[in-house]
């Protein structure tokens, strides 16, 4: 095993520049100076000299000794009338929903004395069954969002919410017409109570456009066009719903349905139960695709195609059915290949197979709707007869709108609801001016953002944590959100509330009003009751509705409808021209930017690049035209590079993203918000190295990135979001904070262990996962090759089969890497948020990062090097063009034998008798040896008292009166100066072990919960006490595909990985691993 | 006169004074059983239930049926079925009445004959937490090392003046032509007198030395070490009143200490279920009385809703990075809350739990030496407490069951280890780790 070749980390310390060499001596980037620190330039002014300095020193030990001698005197407040559900001390949990007008998920919240604190999905209800994505989880700080209105406004100053109502109802009825502009509205009672406002009008005098920053127009007008299949009662095309747990076989043509496509929650569940090797079927699944997404990063094949290249793949596949288009089916040959080996796959299976693709033009859409067809997949995986009710905008009414209020020919009144098209329409600048030329413009909304703020009247809203509401996603899904906390102001409202006042339909409630709650319970009990036979009495329903949060109608079998469209579609397909092409994407994090002033979001390594705090021009560092900087560290930026789309111009820095198609060029949607300084959340701009925000040249603050909808185009009836322009590159760099600067694993096998289903099934542990030995000399002298665990420095920690022994298991074949849990762990274990220049320095504080590794070219996939002979580490460090990708959740490893543990002076990290690493906040005296000796670098340094250092007061909810409100009471929040890291949330542990005390029986497998455990959306993440000798991680430890990272090191970690299997064919990895199981028979 | 007064309990403090052997008594004890009647009847006025006082007279005279009362206590609702008379009495306050089918007739008469013996007076005797003898001073911190900095400093400035004085007169001397020798200073008398005697001085200085570090020391382990804190609050609540003489269980106001990680303040609703009815029989106590109505919204009749939040100050302040569940310890533990807190019923203030002195003398507690609230005192007691008295199993519960077993059939080795004492002791199944209270 052993070997005197050299590993490198990235290129810098291949070429050993003079930074590096530097950095390198230092475990922790960025050693600062005394004025740094300060980060006062006039300090240096002053004129302390050393007596001075002395004196300083002296006096404030003296003080701050005194000073701690006193405690402060603590008040506590008891309830006046303590509500029944509410233990002090205890958390109590509520069923909901989060529907925010991208994405939809049941959820649960917990709430500590009265204040919600953390969201999880709802395993046991609901469409999406549990699994969320980062951003419903990151929703709960949103509630807690200082700069959320208060009051309503009228013209940007305060007014009484009566005194307004009044002069909204007297515009209202003196109006021509009114338009209610909103995004999708799944909620049947507002829509009802918006019925009730619209017939108060009467006939033609209302109009109700909906409309999404990402639109599915297009696939609506396909679906109608294919198969004349409408939303009952409108003109608009259905969307169906899609079952990938069938699918055996799955086609994206450029749909990121892991991450922001459609139902990705729902999507991403369903897509994890194929992928479990131990069934008797794995998924296969193709992408095609532009940008490497999350999808196409999880595909067993992807091909690397332009966006104006989807309408061919799709063609292309066609053909191959014998259905003839007149689009063209000329293909790159790597593509081609692809697509037959596709054609082949959903030949076989038939009707279990789902091709999906993510363009918004009908045209593509339609070629889709045909491939499925052919395969039969409408009679199987796709249902028509329960379509989709979310994303309903109709592009073309929206587009008319648009014109109509740009040209002063809108309605008298236009009401938008929470939408913000001042911000996310391709033409949102002269819109937003123009919104000053209607003559009465309503906003509900939360904040006083880019539309909103440029209305003449404002309705504050409320939270969603803080609301009643009632959904429907799915023709056949009902579900309900409950507010999980008194409203925090006086004055916002429930848009149903709005809708019924101005109708006359009712009052203002007021704070505590229940105008909303009484209508969607009547609603209820009087529509939905009768819809079922389970509960006798319209009281027992509604409980129940409260207590799971939804509720589902039978689903009717999915039916093949009859396809009637033309398949002449080439004239209809969306036009780009520009040597690059642009595909705009949504991160996990940020969306569509409704949550672009959330600090946990903001801060979230996106699961490609890796990139904080910023969105950037992805493009392949192997694309001809690739003549940027493509290494990046602390003092190195990104070069910066500017994109022209007609008139629009954007300046971001490239990043070297492989996988991105030659001749394309990704950009992250949902960046620069708030670009006019509106009001929208401090976290949403740059903050500066030392505090405060980054000014712009008019002392607003910079939006942090470029917004990326001002590329959309209208074509074709709905809106594009791939066009084509002109990148040039521009004078000098610019600083990113990216948490992983290398790119590839570099073929070490014992971080990252991988293999096809066909070796996995023949079942030969040795090829695929083998053991690590070493070589001891046995009693008779000979040499033996022995396990590398009968190697040991230290004495055994007594956690195996006594008492618990707590162990987590990572199934890498279901981790898609979309940082779910990371932002979980955050909201549960107050992890701080440091800011871009901290992450910059590598003092992210994260305690679970995703490692995202891509394979090389001298590599048979990734980790495990083609040739072991003729490995050249040079080639190794560079990502092939369209590599395939690992994404490795890493959090302490909790290891048996921690080097951590040995090297603490003052025992502030030591072990439990249950396994567990400790860390002792009060005990660590911040020496860092343990980060230093730790071989997965998952210790954390507390540089900064974050809660109260003014760098951070921007960013760190910590530091904001409103929002410390989220952090969780059972966990410290850490001072300066003391290390932290994953404690394997080890207040769950605690909690559960003494709730099974208290009820008399053991601990009960899965009941002990980690937050990343209870945020993964695939369930990837088992925990439990391996000493359980049932339990699901004893099983998942025993099994072949079990492993342990870096196991070779000794430290014999409490965590497990399970080996990633791709259901592709790899001859060169097959031969590979097939030849150690012969290696092994022939010692 | 008679003084009116409303205050069962401090009749009822009257008549244990005036009796005396009350508590002896081998009958069933009318006073305790009376307890679980008192949340909502009064022997002489009427609360959530009627006043008491004479009830049994009036229906034995008024035609009841004979024992129709007992029936009645035990379940109201079928003694109303079954006699006329008890029927019409569901009319005097409609609502429903708790049922006691457990008690016998004769504690049934034992509560009456209590009842009945309750003298609507001025108890002679003073009550604690009504003589107006509270502490009320916030508490201050040992201000001692001032002094001890003052009188250092004043040494100073004597020797100081001292030598100037003696240099003044020197210089007036000079001054006045007559010739001085330089008369040595009070340093420099000290220098040579140290000089004579440097053995002695350098063990002095040793031992002024050592004794400073040693009281440094032992002077920053006290930092922060408060025993028996007790600020001033709102309400000067007497402990000793309400779980000493009237005996009300912790748990009736700290209802969430077997539940829950705190055991929370008790809520102003909680204190109105006998607060309702008693108004307290000194002025000092209709004082405090009064503020609870003002914070429950109570106008004597009723509930206007304008409720107030009372702002007490905290007692018992853990640092951050300590998590402690009251949970854990009442309900999973079985420690008796006296073990910590000390015996509240003679607590008259609201105080930090007691010295470990005090604890100790507590009959059944574990008796511990480290100043409470310390971490010491934490896991000197971890250290003692046993998990269970005997081997493990004997504790019935599936928890421990199930560690029991897991330690007999791999590391039967260990388990002997820990069966030593006869116990197996928190601290042996990780009740010092760190972990376990910090995270």
């Amino acid at each position: 095993m052993g070997t005197t070749k050299k590993y490198w980390k990235g290129i810098e310390e291949l070429n050993e520049t003079p930074e590096f060499l530097q950095s390198k001596q230092q475990e922790f980037a960025g050693y600062q100076t005394i004025e740094q620190f300060l980060g006062n330039e006039k300090i240096e002014e002053s004129s302390s000299n050393r007596r001075d300095f002395l004196k300083f020193l002296g006096f404030s030990v003296a003080a701050a000794t005194v000073a701690a001698c006193e405690s402060p005197v603590t008040k506590i407040i008891p309830y006046v009338n303590k509500p029944e559900n509410v233990t002090p001390g205890m958390a109590t949990w509520y069923a909901s929903t989060y529907y925010d007008g991208n994405a939809y998920g049941s959820i649960l919240v917990k709430t500590r004395e009265g204040r919600p604190i953390y969201i999880k999905g709802n395993r046991d209800q609901g469409i999406n069954k549990g699994a969320v994505n980062a951003q419903i989880i990151a929703s709960v700080l949103g509630l807690y969002e200082s700069s959320r209105l208060t009051d309503a406004l009228e013209d940007g100053k305060v007014g009484t919410l009566s005194a307004i109502d009044g002069k909204i109802m007297k515009a209202v009825k003196e109006a021509n017409k009114v338009t209610l502009f909103s995004n999708s509205i799944i909620s049947p009672s507002l829509n009802k109570a918006i019925g009730t406002f619209a017939s108060k009008l009467g006939e033609g005098k209302f109009e109700h456009i909906q409309y999404d920053a990402q639109s599915y127009a297009g696939m609506r007008a396909a679906n109608k066009e294919s198969f004349g299949l409408v939303v009952e009662g409108t003109e608009n095309g259905i969307i169906p719903d899609y079952d990938f747990s069938k699918a055996k076989t799955v086609v994206s043509v450029g749909a990121d349905f892991l991450n922001s496509w459609l139902l990705a929650t729902q999507f991403t569940h369903q897509f994890s139960l194929t992928r479990n090797p131990d069934n008797d079927w794995m998924s296969k699944l193709f992408v095609f695709e532009s940008q490497m997404s999350i999808t196409g990063s999880n595909a067993d094949y992807r091909g690397m195609i332009k966006p104006s290249e989807q309408a061919n793949v799709l063609a292309y596949m066609l053909k191959a059915f014998g259905v003839s288009t007149d689009v063209s089916t000329a293909l790159s040959e790597p593509t081609k290949a692809i697509a037959d080996l596709a054609v082949a796959e959903l030949k076989a299976s038939k009707a279990e197979s789902i091709v999906v693709a993510g363009s918004n033009s009908k045209a593509v859409q339609i070629l889709a709707n045909k491939l499925n067809e052919v395969v039969g997949a409408y009679t199987k995986t796709i249902n028509v007869n329960n379509p989709i009710n979310l994303f309903q905008s109709e592009d073309e009414k929206v587009q008319k709108f648009v014109s109509d209020v740009i040209g002063g020919k809108a309605s008298d009144v236009v009401i938008f609801l929470d939408t913000n098209p001042a911000y996310s329409l391709p033409n949102a600048d002269e819109f937003g001016k123009a919104i000053s030329k209607i003559k009465t413009s309503v906003a509900i909304s939360q904040f006083a953002d880019e539309t909103a703020a440029k209305c003449k009247y404002i309705i504050p809203e409320l939270h969603a944590l803080e609301s009643w509401n009632d959904y429907q996603p799915t023709k056949t899904h009902f579900a309900t959100a409950q507010p999980t906390i008194r409203p925090l102001a006086e004055n916002t409202t429930s848009p149903i509330e709005s809708f019924l006042v101005w109708a006359g339909a009712a009052f203002r409630g007021g704070k505590d009003s229940r105008v909303a709650y009484d209508y969607i319970k009547s609603n209820w009990e009087t529509e939905r009751f009768a819809t079922q036979s389970s509960y006798t009495t319209p009281d027992s329903y509604w409980d129940m509705m409260v207590h799971n949060s939804c509720y589902d109608l039978t689903v009717a079998d999915p039916s093949a409808p009859s396809f009637n469209a033309s398949l002449n579609v080439a004239s209809q397909l969306p036009k780009v021209s520009g040597a690059t092409e642009v595909v705009l994407y949504q991160k996990a994090s940020i969306g569509v930017g409704i949550q672009a002033a959330n600090p946990w979001l903001q801060e979230m390594p996106d699961p490609m690049t890796k990139v904080t705090w910023d969105n950037c021009f992805t493009m392949n560092p192997a694309d001809p035209a690739y003549s940027y900087r493509k290494t990046y560290d602390e003092r190195h930026g990104l070069s910066l590079a500017t994109l022209t789309v007609g008139e629009t111009k954007i300046t971001l820095p490239v990043y070297p993203l492989p996988g991105q198609a030659i001749g394309t060029i990704g950009i992250a949607l949902g960046y620069g918000r708030g670009a006019n300084g509106e009001k929208i959340g401090k976290g949403a701009y740059q903050v500066a190295e030392f505090g405060g925000h980054e000014l712009d040249e008019n002392g607003k603050p910079k939006p942090i990135g470029a917004n990326a909808f001002k590329l959309v185009t209208f074509q074709g009836g709905s809106y594009s979001y791939e066009s084509a322009g002109a990148l040039s590159g521009e004078e000098g760099e610019y600083l990113i904070a990216a948490t992983q600067l290398h790119h590839t694993v570099m073929a070490r096998e014992s971080i990252i262990r991988e293999t096809t289903l066909e070796t996995y099934k023949k079942g030969e542990k040795e090829s695929f996962n083998p053991a690590h030995t070493l070589q001891k000399i046995n009693k008779e002298g000979h040499h033996e090759e022995v396990p590398i665990s009968e190697f040991n420095l230290w004495d055994d920690h007594p956690v195996e089969n006594v008492g618990h022994r707590w162990v987590m298991s990572i199934d890498l074949n279901k981790c898609f890497g979309c940082g779910a849990c990371l932002i979980a762990c955050q909201s549960e274990n107050n992890v701080p948020v440091v800011g871009k220049h901290e992450v910059r320095k590598g003092r992210e504080m994260h305690w679970l990062r995703i490692d995202r590794y891509f394979s090389s070219d001298v590599e048979a996939s990734i980790g495990t090097r083609k040739d072991p002979d003729t490995f050249d580490y040079h080639a190794a460090e560079v990502a092939q063009q369209n590599p395939k990708v690992v994404h490795m959740p890493m959090m302490c490893q909790h290891c048996n034998h921690a080097p951590c543990e040995t090297v603490c002076p003052v025992s502030a990290t030591t072990h439990s008798n249950e396994g567990l690493n400790q860390m002792t906040y009060n005990r660590c005296i911040g020496t860092r040896y343990c980060a230093n000796n730790c071989p997965y670098k998952v210790r954390r340094f507390n540089w900064y008292n974050y809660p109260s250092y003014k760098k951070f007061t921007e960013i760190n909810p910590a530091q904001d009166d409103l929002s410390r409100l989220v952090l969780n009471p059972d966990v410290t929040v850490r001072t300066r100066g003391v290390m932290e890291k994953c404690t394997f949330c080890v207040q769950n542990i605690q909690t559960s072990k003494l709730q099974a005390k208290v009820e008399g029986r053991p601990v009960i497998d899965g009941e002990v919960n980690t937050a990343c455990k209870e945020a993964c959306p695939s369930e990837a993440i088992s925990f439990g006490d391996w000493n359980d000798v049932n339990s699901l991680v004893r099983h998942e430890s025993s099994s072949t595909r079990s492993y342990q990272a870096l196991e070779e090191v000794g430290t014999k970690p409490n965590v497990y990985y399970q080996v990633k299997v791709r259901n592709e064919k790899n001859d060169i990895l097959e031969a590979i691993q097939s030849a150690r199981v012969a290696e092994v028979k022939h010692h | 006169m008679f003084r009116k007064i409303n205050n069962w309990c401090i009749g009822a403090l009257a008549v244990m004074l005036m009796t005396g052997t009350f508590e002896a008594q081998a009958q069933p004890d009318g006073a305790t059983l009376f307890k679980q009647c008192a949340t909502c009847h009064s022997p002489f006025k009427d609360g959530t239930g009627p006043k008491l006082q004479g009830v049994r007279e009036k229906w034995n005279s008024g035609g009841a049926k004979d024992g129709s009362i007992y029936h009645w206590v035990k379940d109201w609702e079928a003694a109303a079925a079954a006699d006329p008379y008890a029927a019409n009495e569901t009319k005097v306050k409609p609502g429903s009445m708790m049922k006691f089918p457990t008690l016998s007739n004769e504690e049934i008469d034992a509560i009456f004959d209590y009842v009945d013996a309750q003298v609507e007076n001025k108890p002679a005797a003073p009550v604690a937490g009504g003589d107006g003898n509270v502490e009320v001073v916030e508490q201050e911190l040992p201000m001692g090392w001032i002094w001890l900095a003052f009188a250092i400093v004043l040494t100073v400035v004597v020797v100081s003046l001292g030598n100037v004085k003696n240099r003044l007169v020197l210089i007036s001397k000079a001054k006045g032509g007559e010739d001085v020798e330089d008369v040595p200073s009070f340093i420099d008398d000290i220098k040579s007198w140290a000089w004579r005697n440097r053995k002695l001085t350098a063990f002095l200085i040793l031992c002024v030395v050592i004794g400073v570090f040693v009281a440094l020391f032992l002077g920053l382990y006290t930092i922060d070490v408060k025993e028996g804190y007790h600020p001033s609050q709102p309400i000067e609540f007497p402990h000793s009143v309400h779980a000493g003489i009237n005996g009300i269980d912790c748990r009736y106001c700290h209802n969430v200490v077997t539940e829950s990680k705190s055991a929370s303040l008790p809520t102003v609703n909680v204190c109105m279920n006998c607060h309702k009815q008693v108004t307290g029989t000194t002025p000092e106590q209709q004082e405090k009385i009064k503020k609870i109505y003002e914070a429950a919204g109570w106008d004597g009749n009723q509930f206007t809703g304008k409720t107030k939040e009372i702002v007490w100050n905290k007692v018992h302040v853990l640092p951050d990075h300590v998590y402690f569940s009251h949970e854990q310890h009442v309900t999973a533990g079985n420690v008796d809350c006296m073990q910590c807190h000390g015996d509240m019923k003679k607590r008259t203030e609201t105080a930090q739990v007691m010295p470990v002195s005090e604890l100790n003398k507590i009959e059944g507690n574990i008796q511990l030496t480290k100043p409470t609230l310390t971490m010491g005192w934490c896991i000197e007691c971890h250290d003692q407490k046993g998990i269970s008295d005997g081997p493990l199993d004997t504790k019935k519960d599936g928890y421990y069951a199930e560690i029991h077993k897991r330690l007999l059939e791999n590391d039967p080795k260990l388990y002997e280890q820990y069966m030593k004492d006869g116990k197996v002791s928190v601290k042996e199944l990780g009740g010092w780790e760190c972990i376990k209270c910090h995270y």
